[in-house]
């Protein structure tokens, strides 16, 4: 089995101890990293016939992606019921060719190509969701905010406290070096609380009139910038590792991620019993107040094509779909698992893992980064995320030209889908 | 070794001696008809060809494979998994000439970018390798010391210095640091070199130079070392200053290692993108963007989007510019020599 994700290894190291000492069936797991480094090595193991059994994969992404290139058992027929029912609701469609995927899929240049409707290339293995702020929590104390921000003008005024209590390093980081992640992670979970479901979707739509030149997108953009005043110095030069890693080192004070950080964090020597996490808040006058993120799958599992041991390793993939094993898992490798878990289960994930849990919603007031149905099949967040980056920490765009840009590169998007 | 070059002689003078001219001959071995002949110039050939197969059949996988392969991959919309491609004709080029809303702006930006980074680095490579080698080349002691230590950048050179350059340039980085420290605090930049795109071209176009200055002076030097004396002993005798022979006599011999230089570094700048990945990748912004980092974000960083065809027109593109590029070079250093 090949993980792109290092902080997995020994999690899925030890569940494929106790693996073998139920079925007597031999799991080697091995890291390909980084994400490019993974990608490119399935690339070229697809076309020499050497792919492994198993794979880790981004789920509703590569999955897919790799699915439709024929790289994939579909597990459509083999994911029954009963082993759906140990998952959460909101992600039990993940990995699945919905309608909304399989008519993407038919664009000219889509990445999933290919794809059936009905098919089922991953069943989940890890669940979270982008826009949690994590918060130093001494320093934060010092600097007088002792409870997490609820709203957005809490958020900001956290950020004024604490950066004037350290002047250094009391900032907040995200990898802005990869453009999507300030858009994704900061400003879509505000936009979402603050519009709406319907008005949020629109700023995406091909009507420029509802999209971030309006009213609508000009107060969210001016809204963005007041974390402007408050980035850690030369945040806009780290990528998404760096910026955590500037977190863990004290360079900053708050940073911005998803449920996958603390693992990121821990690994690199940060005390998470230092950690506050909370989702990111939207404005007081919000459109949805107390806003939730919905978890989605953020990886799963799949069996390659190739796999002549897929009796095997449908096995061990119902074994890490286990409650108790999931949990387990959970908890070394610092992640929440995609399991209904029981109240006693859930308190073994720990206290931060708890925390972000408690963010977590469902139903169409709560933002679910990974829907992204509402955007054109060739949107690339990397491309307008640069445009927002000139925007704010650059300060080398207005928010009206930022709409502008941000508008006018939707529009294309649109039209080439429309093709 | 008396005795060795002896027997050498003795078996030359031997062989002189005793082998029979061809028409001496002639009447003990069987004479060889045009046929042996023919038979022998084809064994011969042969043997040639055995030789050169292995660096043929090398050629023909790494080389003639690719390139073809490469190029037909330019007309198509493939992301490496699907088992087909899709054949697009010339739309990949035209997307990216001004075709496509959504390439064209990031290929112009990244072209512009490109051109200055082609422009500057071989300019200032020379314009700094010369001088030093002209001074390395007058001191007398330490010579092979400071040669090393010159050198250093070029050996060192690689991802780990990149990184490194990386935390120098950082807000709170050495550079800053010492700007802070001789009083220079008014040009220390808050955000950092890289941080900033008003400064951060202009950072990777010092660190680019810094790579390529090792070799360009080893170049110089060795012309130098290499020059005849006599000429810049006659011009001396003519009056000339070290200023003026170096300029007048020195330059003008160098001509060149300056075309070898400039056209090394017109390559590097056009297609090298490494540095740009791990240090800015392309940010902030689209600042420092170039195209070489734009063929390889295409192929590898588009998270399976089928734009491996764009990759590798964008390629093809960027070779036909080098082509031109390195044309005009010449063209220009004929008219000046």
């Amino acid at each position: 089995m090949w993980t792109f994700k290092q902080s997995h290894v020994a999690a899925l190291r030890a569940a494929a101890e106790k693996f073998t000492a139920e079925t007597g069936t031999k799991v080697n797991i091995q890291a390909v990293t980084p994400d490019d480094a993974f990608l490119t090595k399935v690339q070229a193991a697809a076309r020499t016939n050497d792919l492994p059994d198993v794979l880790e994969v981004h789920a509703n992404g590569d999955d897919l992606a790799f699915g439709g290139a024929g790289l994939l058992e579909d597990l459509s027929k083999d994911v029954d019921q009963k082993w759906l029912a140990q998952y959460l609701p909101q992600v039990l469609t993940d990995g699945t060719v919905t309608p909304d995927v399989y008519k993407a899929s038919l664009t000219e240049g889509s990445k999933t190509q290919g794809v059936q409707l009905g098919q089922r290339f991953s069943v989940p293995l890890t669940v979270g969701t982008q826009g949690v702020v994590y918060m130093n929590k001494s320093r934060a104390a010092k600097a007088g905010v002792t409870r997490a921000p609820a709203t957005w003008e809490e958020f900001i005024d956290a950020l004024d406290k604490v950066t004037k209590a350290y002047p250094d390093n009391g900032g907040v980081t995200v990898g802005v070096k990869q453009p999507s992640t300030a858009l994704e992670w900061l400003m879509q979970p505000m936009a979402f609380g603050m519009l709406g479901k319907q008005k949020f979707e629109a700023l995406f739509g091909p009507d420029t009139a509802q999209g971030w030149s309006s009213p609508n997108g000009q107060k969210v953009l001016n809204t963005y910038n007041e974390v402007t005043p408050y980035w850690m110095p030369g945040t806009q030069s780290k990528g998404i590792d760096e910026a955590d890693l500037a977190f863990a080192q004290g360079k900053a004070s708050f940073d911005i991620g998803g449920t996958y950080t603390l693992a990121f964090l821990a690994e690199n020597g940060y005390d998470a019993d230092n950690l506050m996490t909370f989702p990111v808040p939207p404005p007081k006058d919000a459109a949805i107040p107390g806003l939730q993120l919905s978890p989605f799958s953020l990886t799963g599992l799949s069996i390659t094509r190739t796999s002549d041991k897929k009796d095997e390793a449908l096995r061990w993939l119902k074994f890490l779909s286990r409650d108790d094993v999931a949990a387990d898992f959970g908890k070394q490798a610092l992640d929440v698992p995609p399991n209904d878990l029981d109240k006693k289960q859930s308190e073994a994930l720990g206290p931060v893992l708890n925390s972000m849990e408690a963010a977590f919603g469902s139903g169409k007031n709560s933002y679910n980064a990974g829907y992204t149905a509402y955007r054109p099949s060739l949107y690339d967040p990397g491309k307008v995320g640069a445009v927002l980056a000139q925007f704010t920490p650059l300060k080398s765009r207005s928010a009206e030209s930022t709409g502008t840009q941000m508008s006018s590169m939707l529009k294309s998007y649109w039209a080439e889908q429309n093709k | 070794m008396t005795a060795g070059i002896g027997t050498a002689t003795a078996a030359g003078a031997g062989k002189g001696a005793g082998s029979p001219s061809t028409a001496e001959r002639g009447g003990g071995a069987p004479r060889r008809g045009p046929f042996g002949a023919l038979r022998e110039k084809r064994k011969q050939a042969a043997w040639g060809y055995l030789f050169v197969a292995p660096a043929i059949a090398l050629f023909a996988v790494m080389g003639v494979y690719t390139i073809v392969y490469g190029f037909s991959l330019s007309f198509a919309q493939w992301n490496g998994f699907w088992p087909e491609w899709n054949w697009r004709g010339f739309r990949n080029y035209t997307d990216l000439l001004g075709g496509s809303p959504t390439y064209w702006p990031i290929v112009k930006k990244a072209a512009v970018n490109t051109l200055w980074v082609v422009i500057a680095v071989p300019l200032l490579t020379v314009l700094v390798a010369f001088p030093l080698a002209l001074v390395l080349n007058q001191v007398k002691r330490f010579q092979g010391v400071l040669r090393s230590v010159y050198f250093v950048p070029y050996v060192t050179t690689g991802i780990a210095v990149y990184f490194a350059w990386n935390y120098i340039l950082e807000p709170n980085g050495a550079v800053n640091l010492l700007l802070k420290t001789v009083g220079l605090g008014s040009l220390q930049q808050p955000q950092g070199w890289l941080g900033n795109p008003d400064t951060a071209l202009a950072t990777m176009i010092v660190v680019m130079v810094w790579s390529a200055v090792p070799v360009a002076m080893l170049l110089y030097l060795t012309g130098l070392q290499s020059l005849d004396s006599s000429l810049l002993e006659a011009a001396q005798i003519d009056g000339a200053g070290w200023l003026r022979s170096t300029t007048t006599v020195v330059w003008p011999l160098m001509k060149p290692i300056t075309v070898v230089v400039l056209l090394l570094n017109v390559r590097d700048s056009l297609q090298g993108f490494q540095s740009f990945l791990i240090m800015t990748n392309g940010g902030p912004g689209d600042s420092t963007s170039v195209l070489g980092l734009e063929t390889y974000r295409l192929a590898f960083l588009s998270e399976l989007s089928p734009t491996l065809g764009l990759a590798s027109a964008l390629g093809w593109l960027l070779f036909l510019a080098a082509l031109v590029v390195a044309f005009i070079n010449q063209r220009v250093m004929r008219r000046m020599g």
